[in-house]
């Protein structure tokens, strides 16, 4: 109980607490707890946090295999996955690299031909003017994923050059070097597969507004015109509809609006089309080809929507999100939410 | 009247195949052809502050930029990185690249080998790569404190005392400018809170479209730069930054925001219409049905 419950609460209340106060006791040895010593523990533990949900997540994905609950094939996938990912970054390095030091006499040409056919570079020159520019050794611009095809190429040089080394970049570094197996697979298979899981939403987007984006309340019908006015104003399209088109929206937008309190639709059809034609006559008379005023603008309408109502809206979602964070530190600090302990 | 009902009708019960494959369209024609539909890119205020506040930036300055970003929104935020990366570099900036998410270091690490061989700038004196460390807005308040205590080697397992360029640069204090490429959670917002605001240094943001209405509060209080919001943003950077090229008599490739203007457009479009399909469908339905029927 002393151990489970206790102490750990002390922990927090006491960090809590050094923590707050750190931002206004002006003591040195404080300042550098909050500044700097804290933030250390936060990354050593968040380091931990790591490790802790990727077992975490392993050891699900196993259990769901093992008991074969519903989908545990994907489980597999997933397990396989993360072995690759564990073996391409922490036991297969794959980034091998070539340096070459003391070039045969009149093999200059033909060694940077034979580069530049394995970089794929039409122009052998530049590689040739960068051979005879490095002073000490010259580094093939080409990672091998595997030794085998690193000593492949080398053979292909051996006749010409003196010496030929082959080396690996760093541990760590490797996960980040161009062509290193870790970073084919980020970049033949999670950047396409988040890509992919990511455009899908625009397909989803489209049929779940044309499904479920309907003028049933006012409510509703405020959110629609606000969604269709963002939608075209955020895009370069829309500084190209013309005002007769906004004012058309716009009266749709009206009768959307009062359509839920008129029953009758003659009258709603009779409210939007005379709307429609007396703006338009408006318009043309008061020169709005060459002018068209700011409210018929739907970039102009957008920008006010995210000035004024958006704002207010997030100011709103903000402040409250802050003094909830106020309330709930000050809860956790004296003691009184033990959520963290496991306590509902 | 009763075959215009009709045809509406059909419109609004359209199957989603149907719908996903128009959607589809709309989106690869325009990336296929994008000379088909030329759309004018005209600056919101909003970017053209984030392009005056980097102009300003004199020569030899330090900017801190940070890749909160991965594959799944690499679209809408990569190509402001590449703009503002040729910025900085066209005006002889350093640049020092942090990462928050893990696939930052892969945004980070691309973007750098994108743009830096273009105007010959050297690792470890013109730009320098940091990369990822766990610990979401305590990174943050570590750098804004000091970097050494977090940071001892670079992403490419290099000691930071052996990086020239990072001879005088302890703390956040030491930037003179820090731009967040950001799509959530760690991102601008911590950048706000627990370094730039405290700290007092410049900064902006680049972020998903999602992300503005989060992040606009602080762009109208002044503590962020201006905003380039979402791929729209990203375009409109582009373009400003191109014309600066232009004007410096710097070679411009086109980015690639700029070309996919037309499909997001076209596709913006299609759902809206879809969404007037759908309600003057429900409109002729509802009555006709006494209730939803769709």
């Amino acid at each position: 109980m002393l151990l489970k419950r206790h102490v750990p609460m002390l922990i927090v209340i006491g960090v809590g607490l050094l923590t707050l106060f750190g931002h206004f006791i002006n003591n040195e040895s404080i300042q550098a707890f909050v500044d700097k010593d804290a933030l250390q523990w936060f990354d050593i533990i968040a380091s931990f946090a790591i490790f802790l949900g990727a077992l975490n997540m392993l050891k699900l994905q196993l259990m769901k295999i093992i008991k074969k609950q519903k989908n545990w094939q994907y489980s597999i996938l997933a397990v396989i996955g993360f072995a690759f990912a564990i073996f391409s970054g922490f036991f297969y390095r794959g980034a091998n690299f070539i340096t070459l030091s003391d070039i045969k006499d009149g093999k200059l040409t033909i060694v940077s031909e034979i580069i530049a056919e394995e970089l794929n570079e039409s122009n052998s020159f530049a590689i040739q003017t960068a051979l005879e520019m490095s002073q000490n050794k010259f580094e093939i611009d080409k990672i091998f994923m595997t030794v085998e095809s690193a000593k492949r190429f080398m053979k292909k040089l051996s006749p010409f050059v003196e010496t030929i080394d082959l080396q690996s970049k760093p541990w760590g570094a490797h996960v980040q070097t161009k062509g290193s197996l870790f970073y084919w697979m980020f970049i033949n298979i999670i950047t396409p597969l988040g890509a992919t899981m990511f455009a899908l939403l625009a397909f989803f987007v489209a049929s779940a507004s044309y499904r479920a984006f309907r003028i049933r309340n006012f409510e509703a019908t405020l959110l629609l015109v606000a969604g269709i006015i963002l939608m075209l104003g955020r895009v370069p399209i829309g500084g190209l509809i013309p005002w007769w088109a906004v004012s058309i929206l716009i009266m749709f937008g009206i009768g959307a609006i009062a359509a839920p309190f008129i029953i009758e639709r003659t009258i709603l059809f009779g409210i939007v089309g005379g709307g429609i034609i007396i703006i338009i006559i408006t318009g043309t008379f008061m020169g709005w080809n060459q002018n068209p005023p700011d409210l018929l603008s739907v970039p102009i309408i957008q920008d006010w929507i995210f000035a004024y109502p958006t704002m207010a809206g997030s100011r709103a979602l903000m402040i409250g999100i802050a003094l909830g964070i106020v309330a709930t530190s000050f809860r956790i600090i004296i003691g009184l939410d033990k959520s963290f302990l496991g306590d509902k | 009247m009763e075959a215009i009902k009709r045809l509406f009708i059909l419109l609004g019960s359209l199957d989603r195949r149907i719908i996903f494959l128009i959607v589809g369209l709309s989106v690869l024609i325009p990336l296929l052809k994008p000379e088909w539909v030329r759309l004018p890119i005209r600056p919101r205020p909003e970017s053209q502050i984030v392009f005056d506040e980097i102009n300003k930036l004199n020569e030899g300055d330090k900017v801190l930029l940070s890749f909160e970003y991965g594959p799944s929104t690499k679209p809408e935020i990569h190509p402001m990185s590449i703009a503002i990366l040729k910025h900085l570099y066209s005006k002889n900036i350093q640049v020092y690249g942090f990462a928050l998410w893990p696939d930052g270091n892969f945004m980070s690490t691309e973007a750098f080998s994108e743009v830096s061989d273009d105007y010959e700038k050297k690792y470890g004196v013109d730009y320098v790569n940091m990369g990822f460390k766990p610990g979401a807005e305590a990174v943050v308040k570590g750098i804004a404190a000091d970097i050494r205590a977090l940071y001892t080697v670079d992403l490419k397992g290099t000691f930071i005392n052996d990086i020239p360029m990072m001879k005088d640069v302890f703390n956040i204090e030491d930037f003179d400018f820090v731009f967040s490429l950001s799509a959530g959670f760690p991102g601008s917002t911590e950048w706000v809170q627990y370094a730039c605001d405290p700290k007092n240094i410049p900064f902006s943001t680049g972020c998903t479209s999602i992300q503005v209405t989060d992040i606009l509060p602080y762009v109208e209080n002044g503590q962020i730069k201006g905003i380039l919001a979402g791929m729209p943003g990203a375009a409109e950077y582009e373009s400003l930054v191109d014309a600066e090229l232009r004007k410096m008599d710097i070679a411009v490739k086109p980015g690639k925001a700029s070309s996919m203007m037309a499909a997001q457009s076209i596709a913006h479009v299609v759902i809206v219409l879809f969404i007037i399909f759908g309600n003057i469908t429900y409109f002729i339905t509802r009555k006709k049905n006494g209730k939803d029927k769709i």
